[in-house]
C-alpha cells in the first residue's frame, strides 16, 4: 500500500504523545483557574460576532424586513430571522427506474439489491425491493393458513418440466412486476425486481411491459459468480439462516435440495447478451463490470456505486472523538481540545484496536477538527484527515449550549425538534446537508478495507444510518455514546455490530426527541437477518 | 487542477498504476473532445495526465496537408516514402508516450484513429510489456449531425485547410473519412479492456474494466456530451452583511437591483449568443443553479417571477416597489445601502414567460471562513497573526481554524463538476466568487495555485462555451453599483456610475477568501506588512 498522507495538512496540528501530555498539562492548569473557559478566551480571540441571541443578530433581524422593499419581485422570499429553518427535499420526481436482477440462485442478487437500496435510500430516493421469492413464500404461507394445503417448494417446484408450478411461478413474477409498477406510479423512484429473470423470454416480457409505462425505464443487473467458495458460502447461508422453504429439513438434505434447485435454473439460464437492453453485469462482485446502454444520471451513479463494491471481509470501526471540553460544558460545535477523560480515551485506544484487529492493515480517518485528530494521535496507523467528516455546522448557534439557544430562540428551537433532519441552522447545515457531503466518503468507504473513523455525533449518526438502513426521521436521534468504538462487519443482508465501551466516564450528549416516549432509537444488534416474508405483501 | 484527496510517494494515485488509453474511431467522431475532457478531469483530480495527439504531432513535424505527399491519406498502395513518413509520425508519438510515463506521468490518452485491429494489438502489446495497463476507448457516431457539426466547427478550421473554401474543405474531409472507412475495423476483440462511447456519451458500453481510477473514468465518460450549450457565471447580489458567512443575510437594496439587472442582461445576452450560433432561445430551457445561501437563491428570484405569465402575476399579491424608506435607526442600519433610483414597474409582464428552472445545491455554498467570520482583514491579522501570514503565503492550501481552504472547497465541488458536465440545457450559475473561481478554473484548466487569484467582479457575466479543444470564455460587464468590486466604490467611472460612488464604510468587503480581487500568494519580500506596512495586502 502506498504511504498515504493528506497533502495539505501534514503540518497542520502536528500532534504526538508529547503534545498530548503538554495539552493535558495545559488543561490541568486551566482547571485550577476556572471551571469553564471558552476556547476563544484562551487565545485572546474575539467571540463570534453573529452568534444567535447576540445583539448584532437581533438588531439585524429587526431591521431586515425593510430590505425587501428593494425587490421588484411580486413575492419576495421570506426574510431571514432567528436561527434557522426547515429545508425542502430535493426533487427526484423525474426519476423512475426499474432495476431487474438477473442471476442464478446464490449468486448474491439479494446482496446487491439490498446494498443498492440502502445507498439510494440514504440519498433520499424512494426505493423498494420487490422480492419474488418473498411473495411466493408469503402467498404459500397464507394459503397454508387459510386452506391447510401446504405447497411443495422443494426443487421439483422449480423444475422447468413441472408445467403447473412453472405457470404458478410465472404468475407470481408477473404479479410482483405489476405491484412494482403500481408503486412507481404512486411516486416511487427506484423499484428493484429481485428475481432470477434468467431467460431471454422473461426479460423481453419485462422490458416490453415497462416500455408501456410513461417515464419508466428498466435496467437489468446481472450478478455472475464464478468462485465456488463464494457460492458454497451463499448456499450454506441460505440453508442455515431459517429459510422457511427448508424449515423442517435437516441441513444436509436442505443443501442437497437447494443445489438441485440451482441445477434446475442452470438448465434454462441464459446470460444477458441482448444488445438492445440496458444492463450491468457484475462478475464476482468488485472484480469486473460490464455496462451496456447505460445512460442517465441516476443510472450512472448506480453503475459507479456497483463498480466500487467489494465483498472482501473487513471491519469498519466508528467512534466519536474523546470527550471534549465543549462536551463537558454542554456546548455544541466549536473546535475545543479533549478533556482529561477524553485524553485518557485516546491513550487507551491503541490497545483496544490492536486486540481487535491484530496485525491486519488499518487506515484511520479523522475530521479536520482538533478533537478527532487528538483522539487518533496515539494510533500507529496511516491517517487521513477529511474535511467532509467535520461536525454538522451549527451556524449562528456554534459554541452555545442548548439552554442558551432555547432561551434566545424558544420557538425556533422547538421547530428544530419537529423535523430535525431537515432543519438547517442559519449560516450552518442540516442533517440533510451533511448526508450530501458525506456521499463521497461513503463511496470511498465501500472501496476500502479496514477503516477506523473518528467523527462527531452527527457524522457518526449519518454513517451509522447508512450501514443499518435506518429511517431519516430517526437518524438525528441515534444514540452514539462517547468513549465507545462501534465495530461494523458488513454481511450479505446488513451489518453485524459489536460495541466496545471503555470504562472511562464521559458526559452524555444525547438529546432524546422531546415528547417522545422512546428515549432513543432502538438499535438492532445486527441487521443481517434476511426477511423471508413481508407483512405488507 | 485541484483536488486530490492525498498524494503518494510514487506520485501515482488510487493504486492504479500507469494507464494508456488508446482512442479508436473514424475521423470527426469526437475523439479529441473526449480526450481533452478526460484529460481536464483527471488532471483536476491530481492524476498526471497527458493527451498525445497524432494529428497535432504530424502537423507540427510535417506541416499541413499541402506539405504532405498526395497519397498520405488516400486509400491503396502508398509509396515507400509515404510509408516512411507515416511511420516516423507514429514512432514519434510513441516516443512522446514513453517519455511522459518515464517522467512520472500516470495516464496517457493517445488521440489517434487506431482503426485496425493490427495497429491496436501492436500498440497494446508493446506497452503492456512495459507494465502499462491498456484500455481501448472507441468513439462511434451514427448521428450524421454530430459528424457534420464536428467537421464544420473543428476540422476545417485546422491548419490543414487554411485558405480553403469551407464547402470544398468539408467535401475533402468526407473523402478522407471514406477512405478510412474502407479499412476501419470496429473494436470486437476482447483481448484488452474497452469502453465504447456512442454519439459522444449518449450511450456507453464497457467491457472488462476494473479498478477505481478506471471506474472513475467510466463514470466521467458516462456523464459527458457535446450538445452545444452555454454556461454562464454571475455572482450573487450584494447582501446586507457581506462579510459574514454565518449571518446568511438577505440581499441589500443594491443586491435586489442587481438581481433584476442580471435577469435582464442574461436574457438579452443569451439570446444574442444563441442566435449567433443559429439557435432559437425560445426553444431552450435555462437551468439556474444557486447555492442554498440566501444571497444566492434570492438573486435568482427575478428569473422565477419572469416564468409567470401576466395573468399569473395578477394572482400574486403585489408588493409595490416604492422609494425606500430609511430603516429604523439602529446599529445595523449602517449596513443598509440606500439608492435613490426612480421606482420601476415590474418588467416580468413584458415578453413571453421565461423557460427557467432554479435548483439550489448545498455543495455550492461559498468558502467557509471559520473563525475569521465577520472579521475585517485587519482584525483577522491582529487576532490570528500566524495563521494570517500562512494564509497570505499559500491562499490555496491554507485552512484557517474551522475554515475551508480552497482545496477543501474543490473537493466539495467535485460532484458539482460531474453534474456540470452532464447538464444539457443552458446553465446559469449564480454563485459566490470562491465557487466560481474553482468551477471556472476546472473548465479553463488553470493550475490550482492560481484559483484564489482569479478576479470575479460583481456585475460581470462570464460566458463559457464548451468547444472541442476546451472552452471559449468571455466576460460581459453589465452593472455598476455598490458592492461591485468589494471596496464600495464603483469600478468604472462611466456616466452610469455617477452619483452612486459613495463609499460604504461598513459593508465594503467580503470575507477574507471571497474578496473580489482574489488573493495571490505573497512572496517573502512582499510580507512587509508584518513589520508595519499593512496597506500592501489590505487593498
Amino acid at each position: 500500500m502506498d504511504h498515504l498522507y493528506e497533502n495539505h495538512n501534514r503540518d497542520h496540528f502536528p500532534l504526538s504523545s508529547d503534545s498530548l501530555t503538554a495539552a493535558l498539562g495545559a488543561i490541568e492548569d486551566m482547571a485550577d483557574s476556572t471551571d469553564a473557559v471558552p476556547d476563544s478566551a484562551l487565545r485572546n480571540h474575539p467571540p463570534a460576532i453573529f452568534r444567535a441571541g447576540g445583539p448584532m443578530l437581533k438588531q439585524f433581524d429587526e431591521s431586515t424586513a425593510s430590505s425587501q422593499k428593494g425587490s421588484q419581485a411580486p413575492t419576495p422570499p421570506r426574510s431571514v430571522v432567528g436561527i434557522g429553518n426547515k429545508v425542502a427535499k430535493p426533487d427526484y420526481s423525474e426519476a423512475k427506474i426499474v432495476l431487474a436482477m438477473v442471476g442464478l440462485p446464490a449468486r448474491g442478487k439479494s446482496y446487491l439489491s439490498n446494498k443498492l437500496m440502502r445507498y439510494l435510500k440514504w440519498l433520499e430516493y424512494d426505493v423498494q425491493v420487490f422480492n419474488v421469492g418473498q411473495l411466493r413464500r408469503s402467498r404459500a404461507h397464507r394459503k397454508a393458513q387459510q386452506s391447510g394445503i401446504l405447497e411443495d417448494h422443494t426443487s421439483s417446484y422449480f423444475s422447468h418440466n413441472n408445467i403447473e408450478a412453472t405457470k404458478l411461478r410465472e404468475q407470481i413474477a408477473e404479479d410482483s412486476l405489476e405491484m412494482l409498477i403500481q408503486w412507481l406510479r404512486k411516486g416511487g423512484n427506484v423499484a428493484i425486481h429481485d428475481a432470477t429473470n434468467s431467460t431471454r423470454m422473461r426479460r423481453a416480457k419485462i422490458s416490453a411491459r415497462i416500455a408501456k409505462e410513461k417515464g419508466m425505464s428498466v435496467i437489468f443487473l446481472e450478478s455472475v459468480c464464478n468462485d465456488p467458495a463464494v457460492i458454497a458460502a451463499n448456499v450454506a447461508l441460505k440453508v442455515s439462516s431459517g429459510d422457511p422453504d427448508y424449515k423442517d429439513l435437516p441441513r444436509e438434505e436442505a443443501e442437497r435440495d437447494f443445489l438441485r434447485r440451482i441445477k434446475e435454473y442452470e438448465a434454462v439460464y441464459e446470460t444477458i447478451t441482448e444488445p438492445h437492453l440496458s444492463y450491468l453485469r457484475i462478475t464476482d462482485v468488485g472484480n469486473e463490470v460490464t455496462l451496456s446502454r447505460i445512460n442517465g444520471y441516476l443510472q450512472s451513479r448506480i453503475a459507479f456505486y456497483l463498480m466500487n463494491l467489494h465483498v472482501k471481509p473487513r471491519n469498519i470501526f466508528l467512534s466519536r472523538h474523546g470527550e471534549s471540553q465543549f462536551n463537558v460544558d454542554g456546548r455544541i460545535g466549536g473546535d475545543s481540545l479533549l478533556s482529561r477523560r477524553g485524553l485518557a480515551y485516546a491513550h487507551a485506544l491503541p490497545e483496544l484496536v490492536r486486540n481487535n484487529i491484530g496485525d491486519a492493515p488499518l487506515t484511520v480517518w479523522t475530521s479536520t477538527l482538533q478533537r478527532t485528530i487528538q483522539t487518533a494521535a496515539e494510533l500507529p496507523y496511516p491517517k487521513l484527515t477529511w474535511k467532509s467528516l467535520d461536525e454538522l455546522d451549527a451556524g449562528v448557534c456554534d459554541g452555545m449550549t442548548y439552554e442558551e439557544i432555547e432561551q434566545a430562540y424558544p420557538e425556533d428551537f422547538a421547530n428544530r425538534d419537529e423535523d430535525k433532519f431537515n432543519y438547517r441552522y442559519r449560516g450552518g447545515e442540516s442533517y440533510r446537508d451533511v448526508v450530501v457531503r458525506l456521499e463521497p466518503v461513503i463511496m470511498e468507504l465501500e472501496r476500502q478495507e479496514n477503516i477506523l473513523i473518528f467523527g462527531h455525533q452527527a457524522i457518526i449518526r449519518c454513517l451509522y444510518a447508512y450501514f443499518h438502513d435506518l429511517p431519516q426521521a430517526d437518524l438525528p436521534y441515534i444514540s452514539v455514546p462517547l468513549h465507545t468504538v462501534i465495530k461494523l462487519t458488513p454481511k450479505a443482508y446488513g451489518c453485524d455490530e459489536a460495541r466496545y465501551t471503555l470504562p472511562i466516564g464521559a458526559v452524555d450528549t444525547h438529546r432524546p426527541k422531546p415528547g417522545s416516549n422512546v428515549s432513543q432509537v432502538e438499535i438492532p444488534a445486527s441487521t443481517t437477518k434476511r426477511e423471508y416474508f413481508k407483512t405488507t405483501a | 487542477m485541484a483536488a486530490p484527496l492525498y498524494t503518494t510517494a510514487s506520485g501515482l494515485l488510487f493504486h492504479a498504476g500507469k494507464i494508456l488509453i488508446l482512442t479508436v474511431g473514424l475521423p470527426a467522431r469526437g475523439k479529441t473532445h473526449i480526450s481533452r475532457a478526460l484529460e481536464r478531469y483527471l488532471t483536476w483530480m491530481g492524476v498526471k495526465t497527458q493527451v498525445v495527439s497524432l494529428g497535432d504531432y504530424r502537423r507540427k513535424t510535417l506541416g499541413g496537408t499541402q506539405k504532405l505527399p498526395s497519397d498520405y491519406f488516400t486509400l491503396g498502395e502508398k509509396s515507400p516514402e509515404t510509408m516512411e513518413l507515416r511511420k516516423m509520425v507514429s514512432d514519434g508519438c510513441e516516443k512522446l508516450i514513453e517519455d511522459f510515463f518515464g517522467a512520472g506521468g500516470q495516464v496517457v490518452i493517445y488521440d489517434a484513429n487506431n482503426g485496425t485491429r493490427q495497429v491496436r494489438q501492436d500498440l497494446a502489446e508493446k506497452f503492456d510489456k512495459q507494465g502499462i495497463h491498456v484500455i481501448i476507448l472507441e468513439s462511434v457516431c451514427d448521428n450524421k449531425e454530430i459528424i457534420e457539426t464536428n467537421i464544420r466547427n473543428v476540422k476545417i478550421s485546422s491548419p490543414d485547410y487554411r485558405g480553403w473554401d469551407p464547402d470544398k474543405a468539408v467535401d475533402d474531409y468526407y473523402g478522407r473519412i471514406r477512405d478510412r472507412e474502407a479499412t476501419y475495423e470496429t473494436v470486437e476483440e476482447t483481448t484488452w479492456p474497452f469502453i465504447r462511447i456512442i454519439n459522444v456519451g449518449e450511450k456507453i458500453m464497457v467491457n472488462n474494466i476494473r479498478g477505481y481510477l478506471q471506474s472513475r473514468i467510466v463514470f466521467f465518460l458516462m456523464n459527458i456530451h457535446n450538445r452545444p450549450r452555454m454556461i454562464y457565471f454571475a455572482r450573487s447580489g450584494q447582501s446586507l452583511i457581506e462579510h459574514s458567512y454565518k449571518a446568511d443575510s438577505d440581499l441589500s437594496p443594491a443586491g435586489w437591483e442587481y438581481s433584476e439587472r442580471l435577469k435582464e442582461f442574461v436574457v438579452e445576452r443569451r439570446a444574442k449568443s444563441l442566435e449567433q450560433r443559429g439557435f432559437n432561445p425560445n426553444d431552450r430551457r435555462l437551468v439556474i443553479w444557486t447555492s442554498t445561501r440566501r444571497r444566492a437563491h434570492h438573486t435568482a428570484w427575478p428569473f422565477l417571477t419572469a416564468t409567470k405569465t401576466p395573468s399569473d402575476l395578477q394572482l400574486i399579491p403585489h408588493i409595490a416597489s416604492s422609494h425606500l424608506t430609511m430603516p429604523p435607526q439602529s446599529a445595523v442600519a449602517r449596513h443598509m445601502v440606500v439608492t435613490d433610483r426612480e421606482p420601476t414597474t415590474t418588467k416580468a409582464a413584458a415578453g413571453p414567460p421565461l423557460n427557467v428552472k432554479v435548483i439550489e445545491k448545498p455543495q455550492m455554498s461559498e468558502i467557509n471562513p471559520g473563525v475569521w467570520d465577520g472579521l475585517t482583514p485587519d482584525q483577522a491579522r491582529k487576532f490570528y497573526p500566524e495563521e494570517w501570514a500562512r494564509f497570505v503565503k499559500d491562499p490555496y492550501a491554507f485552512r484557517a481554524p474551522r475554515a475551508e481552504s480552497y482545496h477543501d472547497l474543490s473537493v466539495r465541488l467535485e460532484p458539482i463538476l460531474i453534474e456540470l458536465e452532464r447538464e444539457k440545457e443552458d446553465l446559469l450559475i449564480i454563485g459566490h466568487s470562491s465557487v466560481i473561481r474553482c468551477l471556472l478554473s476546472y473548465l479553463i484548466g488553470l493550475p490550482a495555485s492560481e484559483i484564489p487569484a482569479i478576479e470575479i467582479a460583481r456585475g460581470d457575466l462570464l460566458e463559457v462555451v464548451p468547444t472541442s479543444y476546451g472552452v471559449h470564455s468571455q466576460a460581459f460587464h453589465f452593472w455598476d453599483g455598490p458592492g461591485r468590486r468589494g471596496e464600495g466604490v464603483d469600478g468604472d467611472d462611466g456616466p452610469e456610475a455617477l452619483g452612486r460612488s459613495k463609499r460604504d464604510e461598513t459593508n465594503f468587503y467580503e470575507n477574507y477568501a471571497e474578496d473580489t480581487k482574489g488573493k495571490k500568494p505573497v512572496t517573502t519580500v512582499e510580507l512587509g506588512f508584518l513589520t508595519g506596512e499593512p496597506e500592501k495586502v489590505a487593498e
